[in-house]
Order: structure tokens, then sequence, then C-alpha cells
């Protein structure tokens, strides 16, 4: 799949538009996955992953084939994100509890007249509680912590993604997994 | 009761970020193994990542490749009337 990417940003880079719509569709959910946790609301997390995509298509003569593809447009996406968080007005906290557990599949998977189980209302409420949490976190800990954990990469990708040395992403995953634990020491 | 020094909780970390030379582990887990509230503390770490783990995956609307695909900027095109 890498070879097919790396063909495409090939083809990309020469001029054929048509090859960039491989490259969405490979990377879409994680990007996603990571705008979704970053900001929280589902409608939110798709425009700016929209935008991510536009911004890596225009920027893309400054990609170089040889650094990890995946990096690059993890960088763009994370940035977009933390722009968007220190934008915001202060009411888009409250606005976001609202929309704590919008965009979960199970959610959209639900048809209006079908009643839940409990235990799946509950796994529910418990995920829209987690991701309350997730969202309570100062940004540049919430940044460190979804990319390690939601999108499961390395020390060392989450430092080239941040641009951080990497013990100020050893730091910051500490303290944001310190937050975390008193933060959800009760659920 | 005795408190412990820091250094056990940045030992932690350090294990659960799988940095932690093995001498360094071996003295953390039998310390974990007698003292309740580092245990817990570990514990309670652990059971956080779980939760944070735990968040099931969101899906994107169906249409979105095409979305951003209608959204690019349309200088490009010449290419294609080339090929």
């Amino acid at each position: 799949m890498e070879d097919l990417i790396k063909r495409r940003i090939k083809q990309l880079k020469k001029g054929d538009q048509d090859a960039f719509a491989d490259i969405v569709d490979f990377y879409k959910d994680k990007i996603y996955q990571l705008c979704y946790r970053m900001v929280g609301n589902a409608h939110e997390a798709e425009d700016i992953s929209q935008e991510a995509f536009i911004r890596a298509y225009v920027n893309i003569h400054s990609y170089d084939l040889k650094r990890k593809f995946s990096t690059w447009l993890y960088r763009i996406a994370t940035n977009l994100c933390i722009d968007r968080i220190r934008k915001k007005k202060p009411d888009y906290y409250l606005d976001a509890e609202v929309a704590g557990t919008e965009g979960l599949n199970m959610y959209s998977q639900v048809a209006a007249d079908v009643v839940l189980p409990e235990d799946e209302i509950e796994t529910l409420e418990l995920q829209g509680e987690i991701q309350q949490q997730i969202l309570k976190l100062p940004d540049k800990y919430r940044s460190v912590i979804v990319l390690k954990y939601i999108d499961e990469l390395s020390l060392k990708e989450i430092s080239e993604i941040l641009e951080l040395p990497i013990n100020t992403v050893k730091t910051r995953i500490h303290r944001g997994r310190e937050a975390l634990r008193k933060q959800l020491r009760h659920v | 009761m005795k408190k412990c020094p820091d250094s056990i909780v940045t030992d932690i970390h350090n294990y659960l970020d799988g940095d932690l030379e093995e001498e360094k582990e071996k003295l953390l887990k039998s310390h974990l193994q007698e003292c309740t509230g580092c245990y817990q503390h570990f514990h309670e770490l652990e059971k956080a990542i779980a939760l944070v783990q735990s968040t099931s995956h969101v899906t994107l609307s169906e249409d979105f490749t095409n979305k951003v695909m209608a959204a690019l900027p349309k200088e490009k095109k010449t290419i294609s009337v080339n090929r």
C-alpha cells in the first residue's frame, strides 16, 4: 500500500490531480479520527479533515518523498486542529460538551425507532464521558495523547509531527497521562 | 506512612513508554508489589490508557473523498487535457 501511495504522490507531483483520490481514500479515516478527538465535534472534524487534504494537495511540492508521507500529513492536520482550538471563543467548550458523543460509530448505525439495549447505552455514555475528559486536556497534552493512544504512533513519529524534541513529547505524555488518571479515576 | 520518592512516578511513566532500563524495571516491579499506594497509582494510569484506547472509531461520511476532490483548486486541470 505504501508503494501505491508513493506512486500516486509522484503522479500528483507531475500534475495528475486524479491521483489524489487514492491518497485521500487511504488516509481519510486516520485523519478524521485525529481531528475528531482533537476538536470533539463530528462536523467540525470533517471540515478540518477536508482542509488538511486540500492543503496537502496545494503544498505537495514541498513534500519530500524521502520522508514519511503520513508524518507530513498528520502535521498539517494537527496544526489545523490546534489553530482551530486556539481561535475558539470560550463558549466552545460548552458547545463541545453537548457534541461529545456525536459521530460515534454506534450512534450513526442506530435507526431512530430502535431501542438500544441497556449495556449499549452504557457503552455510549462511557465513550462520551471519555471523549469529554480528552477534550478537557490542554491542547499541548491532548495532541500527544491522541497521537499516541488513538493513532498509536511512536514517540519518534510524534516528535516529528509536532516538531518537538522527543524529551518534550515524553514530558507532555507523562503530564497528559497524569491528568487523565485523575479525571478518569472514578469512571 | 512514608512517602515514596517522586522518581517512582517518573519510572512508572518511562515503563509505560517502554523506556525504562531493565535494571530499573526490576526495582520498580518489586516496589509495586510491596507498595499499595504506588501500585494504585500505576493501576489508575493503566486504566486511563485502556479507557482512552477503548473509544470507538468515528466514521466519516461516504462521499468525503468526492467532496475533497471537488473542492481542489482547478489550475492543474490543463494536464488532463494533455493526456
